[in-house]
């Protein structure tokens, strides 16, 4: 099965094509993806955990929609750099660990939005957060912390 | 510069670093940590000097700048362990000097900020509307910094160096 996903017109592109739009690119790609995710990410769970008070959580809303588009980004450029390296890849322990950590980290994003939706809209601007908030914000900061290191084991496991 | 590159290469902290082999894996983690503080943050107070989460004050955007600056004098550190340990690598690589003249730019660009733009910015509250030479700075910081995280990410693929 992965051997045939590996052996398929696109990942031998992505694999082998000398171009510097085939892999590099793309791994370049799944590095902005990551950036934008995970940075406005720790924007919101920095505000969680207190800090820039006079910004109302609610007005940060829109950071969930960025992040949205360059997760699609990153599940798109994932699944290309995993099928040209499928076989590998796909025995590899420190890659389902990162996964893993993706999917809770995920998780608690999704919470966090709803958290931030339900109980503070009216908050002022002074308030820090609920203490649920500020949990689920060590959580997801740690867990993205943690896919990042999964990530780039991935080359050295 | 090739007499200084081999100095840099026999220096006990350069031989080190290519010794211990967890040390490289180990920066480039906390280089890709570093760069998404960076980008998250700083892109955050870009976007709001080009105009975008006009509901927060200009002021309170920036509150979180220390992380941003954190996370730089992570990659900083990071970048410098890469550079002592293999400096052949990126001195002869053209997508490294791309990348420190985006870093040059960001620089640059801030300073402009810091030292024109912002007293007439940083009172800015709520529903305000940035100067355009705000919304000019917003967009050459976003620019610029993405500029340094691709040619960054190129590295190995551009040139013979690695």
């Amino acid at each position: 099965m992965m051997a045939w996903i590996e052996s398929t017109g696109l990942a031998t592109w992505v694999r082998e094509s000398p171009s510097l739009w085939a892999y590099p690119t793309i791994l370049t790609l799944h590095t902005v993806g990551l950036g934008i995710v995970v940075g406005a990410s720790a924007v919101v769970d920095f505000r969680l955990l207190g800090f820039a008070r006079r910004v109302k959580p609610i007005d940060l809303s829109p950071l969930f929609g960025l992040m949205v588009w360059a997760f699609l980004l990153n599940a798109t450029t994932g699944v290309l750099l995993f099928i040209a390296d499928a076989t590998t890849k796909s025995r590899q322990p420190v890659f389902y660990v990162k996964l893993s950590l993706i999917f809770v980290a995920l998780w608690c994003t999704f919470a966090t939005r709803r958290i931030i939706r339900e109980e503070t809209p009216d908050a002022s601007p002074a308030s820090a957060s609920s203490p649920n908030g500020a949990r689920l914000a060590v959580v997801s900061l740690l867990l993205w912390a943690g896919a990042i290191t999964a990530g780039r084991l991935m080359a050295y496991m | 510069m090739d007499a200084f590159i081999a100095w840099l290469q026999a220096t006990r902290l350069s031989q080190a670093i290519v010794y211990y082999t967890w040390i490289w894996p180990a920066c480039e983690t906390l280089h890709f940590i570093g760069l998404a503080l960076v980008i998250g943050i700083v892109g955050f107070f870009d976007l709001r000097l080009i105009g975008f989460f006009r509901r927060v004050s200009v002021s309170a955007a920036r509150e979180l700048m220390p992380f941003a600056i954190g996370g730089f004098a992570l990659n900083l550190s990071s970048g410098l362990v890469f550079l002592i340990g293999h400096p052949e690598q990126y001195a002869h690589n053209i997508a490294w000097w791309y990348k420190v003249g985006s870093l040059a730019l960001a620089g640059l660009n801030a300073a402009i900020f810091e030292t024109w733009v912002d007293a007439k910015t940083i009172h800015l509250g709520p529903g305000d509307e940035t100067p355009a030479s705000a919304k000019a700075i917003g967009i050459v910081s976003i620019l610029a910094w993405f500029s340094v995280l691709v040619w960054g990410r190129m590295l190995p693929f551009v040139g013979n160096a690695f």
